[in-house]
């Protein structure tokens, strides 16, 4: 089946949804398909891309405290003997 | 009925695996170290006093998530609520249009590492933890444990609808505070 090409409003709408891989197979080819050949959609969404992967490595530098680390094993080794 | 040693050990070693990264949700979820620590600690009792009501081969991830959200609730004493947020759904692009009126532009420079680079992760973290309560659980999911939509609509007890709407907001709204902070960083 053959649908209409996503225009730039279209494909940034979706923008989000395609980062997450929550669109159908059908909508990220049509996506896709729009970031190939629209270079300022293609720009915006690398933008995104590189956003969101630098904010989810800044939230992953938090490191759970030694002390609650070793309390917690400690906690799963007991019930494992 | 006793357990052998080989259906337990896997579910302590699972347990194990996950205890980082649910800290770090802890910490999104309380916004406060000491908080953070009592319901990762509670949520783990919680889960190898009820070990038997884990299914073997399904999703530990979700499972311990879902024992910690529930926790949390309790102790926030939460109570759903819709928040009105000056947000709208659809991808604003809001940081990608700063970053072009302020000259960095993405075909001669990085502008999203550019921009993230001013800020440490204490301030991105102050930044996530400004979101309202809703918006900012299920965007700590989204980012820190990578569950798909549906599987953040089941642990939050939401519709998958609400999960975008909420997902999406968030990151409009993140987007500006992130803008405002790298204003105010020298």
């Amino acid at each position: 089946m053959s649908l209409t090409a996503y225009d730039c409003a279209e494909t940034i709408r979706r923008l989000n949804d395609y980062l997450d891989r929550e669109l159908s197979p059908e909508e990220v080819e049509m996506v896709e398909a729009h970031l190939a050949t629209c270079e300022h959609c293609a720009a915006e969404y690398g933008f995104e891309q590189v956003l969101l992967g630098e904010i989810k490595a800044k939230m992953a530098q938090a490191t759970m405290p030694e002390e609650l680390r070793a309390r917690l094993q400690a906690f799963i080794a007991k019930a494992r003997d | 009925m006793a357990e052998s040693v080989s259906t337990i050990r896997p579910f302590e070693s699972e347990l194990a695996m996950v205890l980082d990264t649910a800290y770090r949700v802890a910490l999104r979820y309380t916004r406060n170290p000491d908080d953070a620590a009592d319901l990762l600690q509670e949520a783990t009792l919680r889960a190898l006093k009820s070990k038997d009501t884990f299914v073997p081969g399904s999703n530990f991830r979700a499972w311990f998530l879902t024992i910690m959200t529930r926790l949390w609730w309790r102790m926030a004493k939460k109570i759903h609520t819709e928040v009105d947020v000056d947000a709208g759904e659809e991808p604003e692009v809001y940081l990608y249009q700063q970053c072009r009126a302020a000259g960095l532009h993405p075909e001669t420079i990085d502008p999203a590492r550019t921009i993230l680079a001013k800020l440490d992760a204490d301030q991105v973290s102050a930044a996530i933890d400004d979101l309202p309560e809703d918006y900012r659980a299920a965007l700590a999911l989204n980012l820190l444990e990578n569950l798909s939509y549906q599987e953040i609509a089941e642990l939050l007890e939401c519709p998958i609808g609400t999960v975008r709407s909420r997902i999406h907001r968030g990151r409009n709204i993140l987007q500006r505070r992130l803008w405002a902070m790298v204003q105010e960083t020298p």
